[in-house]
């Protein structure tokens, strides 16, 4: 286990290597250097910020001091924002992302299970029917359609919540309810098909047949088997919360990474954009080898000692 | 049990015994096809599909607006109005309505039709009033209190005398005044193009990766897939911004990024089917009679690996659909004139407050067609997919 | 013969799917009497399986029972609620499934897996369960079996797991056994250790066996009495020692012909039976055998035979009083 748990995290930091250069010099590929935008600076002003920012020396050796700044988990100064390093941008939006973002896996974990459970074991009746339509309408509509179109009738119309902020609880209701309306949608799904499969397995007819109670052949023998595909996608489920907070930031107005990832790119703040970026996919792959461990805890068959595909 | 005619214990001649009365049995595809017909939200859904795809292509040439043509006098009108009606002394009736949004008054003919703003004389900006003079009487526009409302010239309020659908504009305008319908069309036109073509796109280098991968097996098979997962670990709608960012916004740009980068699940797809495939005994067979490589992976993985690739196929127009009006909603899209759902949703939210019906059409538009793909997707794994066949 | 355990009457088991029904058992009836093992062989498609998942009513979403009675005990199965018959499985009767492969739990180790059923039906605790659990694994020789409990069922070969199998319906000391193909998906040479296990805890514990197999050899060496199915009908049932010996329903001669006999030294061929079972979505009106039968009558075509002869019973039209002579079916050659 801790050679698997070693030989995962040197996979990880082999993969941040890949994801770092990516970024690098895809942000470096971008036509004009970040401040050309700027009509009014002077040349030599111009000169002077590329050399503050290392600008003017050889992309190689920009590319090893941002390389030594990642080592020291330093991801720069902001480009836009003068005497603001990129580390702060994150620390202040991370607080609000987290907390949305854990809410809405919450959300996504127990709303999505049990409304699949309900599902599968009332198979063609009306609350499968019901949970299924809601379902399909969480997977088709878009996050931030459902995200306006709540906000509207919540927020202007019944103003039952407020239409940005997060100064109490109920300023939370409506973004994570869009941040994981889609999942939540999705999860329920996958907990149905899952479920309705294991059903079909032999071992849950030798659950029946030793006379095990039906609380006990769904919870004991069926449910347990059914999560192993949901877990696996609680990993991706992480890192499109992450992503999808781009725009529900952006719609309530939220202080958080994902609306500064967004104001960035406006912005063209490239080391902003790279810092962000990096983090996203740090923070990423320690949420999928979480779900791996968790996975191999499900499913004893999941042998941790080789790192499997 | 003696009323058994004699008869009866004649010889069955053998031919006749041995034809055995069974079931029309039904190749894969009737199958498939038989599955899928029964489907029903599956076939409105290819209806929709077809319908929307042929709007998308010829519904511009019959709209005598284009999409960038603005007309800032008769902006964000809705769809529908209610209409007042003024008649002057020789019976000519004037119709109008009010946009109770930004306070102007818009002059209709009986049918629906817009024929312009109506010019007012000076607002009264202390008592929030703006004097009118409509066939020949006056009227007064109150916005002291909201909602606004229109006074006749002894001061009672005027009544609506009925709505009307707006016979110009069916869409209504947005807030340049352009026609919302046309504009919807031509974002049709562009999300459908971005989804088809990035699909592809994927589809290709998928199939190409996959199946190399799974082709060659070995030690080529464990380096492509260790890069598969590398790939995969990383949310790719970062990957998407990214690029957009390097290659600035254009249609070109989205349907490049986006199609560059969605391929994984399918290069998994195709791998897995033809890794299986291979141990087939018919793919040795054909190995045996000498068949080339190229041959074996034309003639006889790929037909059979078809039913889970065209699933992942329709899957995968949806989410293309839904990444590039995410891109454009953030602003990274398609650039303006030119519309695709997901600027025309992020215009609607700008003007939320004023116009709420300004985001139904967009948004709908992506939820009817997000729900076709995906309700043809269920469909067509239910269909194709051989675990499900009983 | 003291009183049968089990006693199955016309029961009837259909399939529902999209393309209708799919009658897979057409009225079987049968006895199982203590301490004896009966056979029930067929081909694939001929109804055997279902009948035993209907006697515990196990069969799966698409299946119902369309009637019939199965007297157990001195209660109908078939009528009893669900909570009795659950307090009746895995008790009083035990079963065994086809594949060791899936009939494990693969998340759950094999000994909570034999504990449960334990704790299901007997005032017993955790310890006092596991101590049962390892005399049963001793019972059905898995070796070092204290140790063996924490095991996962991938930890296991296929005849490891289907001796846990067997501890599992053993648990409780059962009064009927259900084996379903037990053998079918193990080694040939596995196939014979758990057919002699079964053989031997059937004698040890005398408990009654229902034995489901699709291979006469299994059923020649470990079975006391045999019924036959084809269709989703009872086709023969007999003594094992008449019935291999003067099998009287053509389709029983046409399956005794069809395997290989080592201690027969004639070198007489194999004669296969041609053609495929019937399509049991559109079951033939008369004997379902007549399409294949090499004897086939106007009146097989025309009617269901009844049940001829006691003892050793068949379905066939050739035991009718009128029925005309055919050598080696009605007729015994002289």
């Amino acid at each position: 286990m801790p050679t698997y748990i070693l030989q995962r995290l040197g996979m990880m930091l082999l993969t941040l290597w890949a994801i770092v250069t990516l970024t690098f010099f895809l942000m470096h590929a971008v036509p004009g250097g970040p401040f050309v935008s700027e009509k009014m600076l002077a040349p030599e002003i111009q000169a002077a910020l590329n050399a503050k920012y290392g600008l003017d020396q050889p992309i190689w050796a920009q590319y090893i001091t941002y390389l030594k700044g990642i080592l020291t988990l330093d991801l720069g100064p902001s480009f836009k924002y003068p005497g603001v390093s990129v580390n702060k941008m994150i620390a202040d939006g991370l607080p609000v992302t987290m907390r949305t973002g854990l809410l809405a896996v919450i959300a996504v974990v127990a709303l999505g299970v049990p409304l699949g459970i309900i599902a599968a074991l009332n198979r063609n009746k009306w609350p499968d029917t019901t949970v299924m339509l809601i379902a399909t309408i969480g997977v088709a509509i878009p996050s931030y359609v459902i995200a306006t179109v709540m906000l509207y009738v919540f927020a202007l119309r019944l103003g039952w919540v407020p239409t940005f902020g997060l100064d109490n609880w109920r300023g939370y209701i409506l973004p994570v309810f869009a941040l994981s309306g889609f999942w939540v949608s999705f999860v329920a799904r996958l907990t149905r098909s899952s479920l309705l499969e294991t059903f079909e397995q032999d071992y849950m007819t030798t659950a029946r047949a030793k006379g095990l109670r039906p609380g006990q052949v769904l919870f004991k023998h069926g449910l347990r088997n059914s999560l192993v595909p949901v877990v696996t996608v609680l990993g991706p489920v992480v890192a499109n919360l992450i992503t999808g907070s781009f725009v529900i930031e952006q719609i309530f107005a939220l202080p958080g990474i994902g609306r500064q990832f967004v104001l960035s790119i406006t912005n063209r703040d490239y080391t902003a954009i790279m810092g962000i970026t990096i983090f996203y996919a740090a923070a990423l792959m320690v949420m999928i080898l979480i779900v791996d461990l968790l996975y191999a805890v499900l499913d004893p068959r999941i042998k941790l000692s080789e790192a499997s595909a | 049990m003696s009323d058994i005619s004699p008869n009866m214990w004649e010889k069955l001649p053998q031919d006749e015994a041995v034809a055995v009365k069974s079931a029309p049995s039904l190749t894969y595809w009737q199958d498939a096809r038989r599955r899928l017909w029964a489907n029903k939200p599956a076939v409105v859904s290819i209806g929709f599909i077809i319908l929307l795809i042929l709007g998308a292509i010829f519904g511009p040439f019959f709209s005598p607006y284009s999409y960038s043509d603005q007309n800032l006098k008769l902006a964000n009108i809705p769809p529908a109005f209610d209409t007042y009606a003024v008649t002057d002394g020789e019976g000519n009736t004037t119709r109008f309505f009010l946009n109770a949004s930004n306070f102007n008054l818009y002059e209709v003919d009986a049918s629906g039709h817009v024929l312009g703003i109506m010019r007012g004389e000076r607002k009264d900006m202390l008592k929030k009033q703006q004097p009118f003079e409509i066939a020949g009487q006056a009227i007064t526009l109150d916005y002291a209190k909201l909602p606004a409302r229109i006074l006749s010239a002894d001061g009672t309020e005027l009544r609506t005398s009925g709505w009307s659908w707006n016979m110009t504009y069916l869409f209504g305008t947005d807030q340049l005044g352009r026609d919302v319908l046309v504009r919807q069309l031509f974002g049709a036109r562009i999300s459908l193009t971005v989804a088809f073509v990035a699909t592809l796109v994927n589809f290709f280098i998928g199939i190409f990766y996959g199946g190399i991968a799974g082709y060659m097996g070995g030690k080529t098979d464990a380096i492509m897939m260790r890069i598969v997962e590398i790939i995969s670990t990383v949310p790719l709608t970062l990957y998407v911004v990214l690029l957009m960012v390097v290659f600035d916004s254009g249609l070109l740009s989205i349907i490049i990024a986006i199609g560059s980068v969605f391929w994984v699940d399918m290069a998994r797809i195709v791998r897995g089917q033809i890794l299986s495939l291979k141990q087939q005994d018919y793919v040795a067979a054909a190995r045996t009679m000498g068949a080339s490589t190229p041959r074996i992976l034309t003639r006889h993985l790929l037909p059979n690996a078809i039913g889970p690739i065209i699933i992942t196929l329709t899957m995968l127009i949806p989410s293309a659909i839904f990444i590039e009006s995410f891109m454009s909603f953030i602003g990274l899209g398609v650039t303006p004139p030119l519309a695709s759902w997901g600027t025309l949703t992020s215009e609607a939210v700008e003007t939320l407050r004023a116009y709420p019906h300004q985001l139904f059409f967009p948004a709908a538009a992506i939820s009817l067609t997000m729900f076709a793909f995906n309700f043809l997707g269920d469909g067509l794994r239910d269909a194709l997919d051989p675990r499900f066949r009983k | 013969m003291s009183a049968p355990v089990l006693s199955v009457r016309d029961l009837k088991t259909s399939f529902f799917s999209q393309r209708g029904e799919v009658q897979a058992v057409r009225g079987v009836s049968f006895d199982v009497h203590p301490g004896e093992i009966l056979g029930i062989v067929g081909e694939s498609g001929s109804g055997k399986s279902i009948t035993c998942m209907s006697i515990l009513r196990l069969l799966k979403s698409t299946g119902r029972i369309m009637g019939g009675s199965a007297n157990f005990d001195g209660q109908d199965l078939m009528a009893l609620d669900q909570g009795d018959l659950r307090d009746i499985r895995g008790n009083k009767i035990g079963m065994i499934f086809q594949d060791p492969m899936t009939s494990l739990n693969p998340t759950l180790s094999v000994g909570e897996q034999v504990m449960e059923t334990i704790l299901r039906h007997r005032k017993a605790t955790r310890a006092e369960a596991r101590a049962r659990a390892i005399e049963l694994f001793e019972l059905v020789r898995i070796p070092s079996a204290a140790e063996r409990l924490k095991s996962y069922p991938h930890e296991f070969s296929g005849g490891m797991r289907q001796r846990v199998m067997i501890a599992i319906a053993l648990a409780c000391d059962p009064k009927l056994l259900i084996a379903d193909e037990p053998t079918t998906a193990l080694d040939v040479t596995i196939q014979r250790q758990i057919l002699l296990l079964l053989k031997d805890l059937q004698k040890r514990l005398g408990m009654a066996v229902i034995l489901i197999t699709h291979d006469l050899g299994v059923i020649a060496e470990v079975t006391d009495r045999i019924v036959v199915m084809y269709g989703g009908l009872v086709m023969e049932t007999g003594p094992v020692h008449d019935l291999f010996a003067t099998p009287k329903h053509p389709y029983t001669q046409g399956l005794l012909a069809s395997v290989p006999d080592l201690r027969d030294d004639t070198h007489r061929r194999l004669t296969p039976i041609p053609g495929s079972p019937p399509d049991m979505a559109h079951p033939p009106e008369g004997c379902p055998f007549t399409a294949r039968c090499p004897h086939a009558m106007q009146q097989c075509q025309a009617a269901l035979p009844p049940v001829f002869g006691e003892g050793q019973g068949a379905r066939c039209w050739l035991h009718h009083p009128d029925a005309p002579k055919v050598a080696g079916v009605n007729e015994v050659a002289a």
